[in-house]
């Protein structure tokens, strides 16, 4: 095989892998959502509870990692927060925060 | 043109958020077909979220009642802040925007062996995976005299419907200065704060409009779910109005007389102006008829597949499983529901395995402007599901702190309910 087919199958692969890195991502990001919509409504509607659609992954990321680092203000978040690594964290970040867009 | 408003945009981009897995297994074939039976809190859940994610699978869901009244909450029509139908929830989103086939009939019988459902119509559905969620029903014999008939007399209330009903006429009609007797179930049983919830709520109740009325609850343990924060409020709340007899004071009910409305304990009876008796509970009918209970009453599981030890290719979520440390709450069903839900859909689909999180988040009245709330994480560990991290409010905690979380609960409701059948 010459050298430049060889190096475009390897390119092809590597584009493969992280495409399905990607939905990968998003899909764990789509799983983990599902436990935020047991408090938050995902629709934009809801009272009272705080909507976490149209935030931005920054947002979102920042007010998950506060909240893992203390009780205070919230101690659901705290613990939802505090069963989430730093990869979940930002996939579930990334994930809501597309859908808002 | 039509011109949006915020809010119908926003359920076009909420529809959104559940959106299809990567489905590779799925792929020219067949579709797979998944039968539910149970259109509770963790039927419903594992249904829509079967159907939203994995776009592969045909879902059906058999329930035979047109609405779901959720138990939760009922305590709050029970004490005339909100109306019964309130709490009702109907079918029609799963069937029209998720596609879910609605079959409002009862399940017969179930086939494990060659993967069929039998429904009460004599029609037969044939399945890839089966998900039962029969919720609980109550064990026999498990009080002496507390028959169908004594139910209609001094109602259980612990399915949320006509029984519901029935306890709030008799509270409305009770007379000032009545006795309410509750009969507080053995654990485990369905939702561990919600007779306390009830006493709490009934006396707020009572303080409006029955102010020498006294409650008193007959409890079949010695000790109960979040009883120093049930304790301290009823003091501050209610004072003298709640006594709660532990079972080493009464040597427990052991049986009911209908007909004088009286609560028999092994050293006494206590005659009732209305009496709330919660019996011993157990797996639903349907999950004893099929064998898919163990001696205990309840349904040993996989922790993370939810699929039954004894049948396999049947799940099971709710109230019914053996929860290990996961109280029999709405809250749980619905997080297990999603977990059962993604592990069939990789089964199936071939889409991706994640760690599941697993979760409960209880909001419990104290009176109407306080409630308090409590929030666990649990892991599968040595093949049980273990507690991970608690959380629970404080005896200390400000009025204000206890009001918001009243409020909270509101919007809780809305958006879990949103959640199971929106």
């Amino acid at each position: 095989m010459r050298p430049v087919a060889r190096s475009a199958i390897a390119a092809g692969l590597v584009l493969l892998v992280s495409q399905s890195g990607a939905a990968e991502e998003a899909d764990q990001g789509a799983q983990l959502a599902s436990t935020c919509a047991s408090c938050h409504r995902l629709d934009g509607g809801g009272t009272i509870i705080p909507s976490i659609i149209g935030l931005g992954e920054e947002r979102l990321t920042n007010a998950l990692l506060a909240y893992r680092a203390s009780q205070s203000p919230n101690h659901i978040m705290h613990a939802i927060a505090l069963s989430l690594n730093d990869e979940e964290i930002a996939s579930v970040a990334r994930y809501v925060a597309a859908q808002g867009k | 043109m039509k011109s949006w408003t915020r809010r119908e945009f926003g359920r076009l981009t909420g529809a959104a958020l559940l959106t299809a897995l990567n489905q590779p297994k799925a792929r020219g074939q067949a579709k797979a077909r998944v039968v539910v039976i149970g259109g509770g809190i963790g039927g419903a859940t594992v249904a829509k979220y079967l159907a939203a994610t994995a776009t592969a699978i045909e879902v059906t869901l058999v329930e035979p009642r047109q609405s779901y009244a959720t138990c939760f909450f009922s305590n709050l029509y029970l004490a005339g802040l909100r109306p019964f139908e309130s709490l009702s929830h109907g079918y029609e989103a799963l069937a029209k925007q998720y596609g879910i086939t609605v079959i409002h009939e009862s399940a017969a019988a179930i086939h494990p062996a060659v993967k069929t459902v039998a429904l009460n119509n004599g029609s037969k559905l044939s399945y890839d995976r089966l998900v039962v969620a029969p919720g609980i029903a109550f064990r026999d014999r498990a009080l002496n005299g507390y028959d169908e008939a004594a139910m209609e007399i001094m109602p259980h209330a612990w399915n949320a419907g006509q029984q519901t009903r029935l306890l709030r006429q008799q509270l409305e009609s009770m007379e000032d200065g009545g006795l309410f007797v509750l009969v507080a179930p053995p654990n485990p049983f369905r939702c561990p704060p919600a007779p306390y919830e009830r006493a709490s709520l009934v006396a707020s109740y009572f303080q409006r409009r029955k102010p020498k009325a006294k409650i008193l609850i007959l409890d079949a343990k010695d000790s109960f779910n979040a009883q120093d924060l049930f304790q301290d409020a009823w003091n501050r709340h209610y004072p003298g109005m709640i006594e709660w007899l532990p079972a080493q004071f009464t040597g427990g009910v052991t049986a009911i007389d209908a007909k004088t409305r009286s609560v028999i304990t092994e050293g006494a009876t206590f005659k009732a102006a209305v009496a709330n008796v919660i019996p011993a509970q157990m797996a639903g009918r349907l999950a004893q008829q099929a064998g898919l209970a163990n001696q205990s009453g309840w349904c040993p599981v996989d922790p993370v597949t939810f699929e039954s030890a004894l049948q396999p290719g049947v799940h099971l979520v709710g109230d019914a499983i053996i929860g290990w440390d996961m109280p029999k709450s709405a809250f749980c069903a619905n997080s297990q529901a999603k977990a059962c839900a993604f592990a069939i859909a990789a089964d199936l689909t071939g889409s991706a395995r994640f760690p599941a999180h697993l979760f409960n988040t209880c909001y419990t009245y104290l009176a109407p402007d306080d409630a308090f709330s409590n929030a666990i994480s649990f892991k599968p560990v040595d093949g049980k599901l273990k507690s991970v991290i608690s959380f629970i409010s404080k005896v200390e905690e400000s009025s204000e702190v206890r009001r918001q979380a009243a409020r909270a609960a509101e919007g809780w409701y809305d958006a879990f309910t949103h959640d199971v059948f929106g």
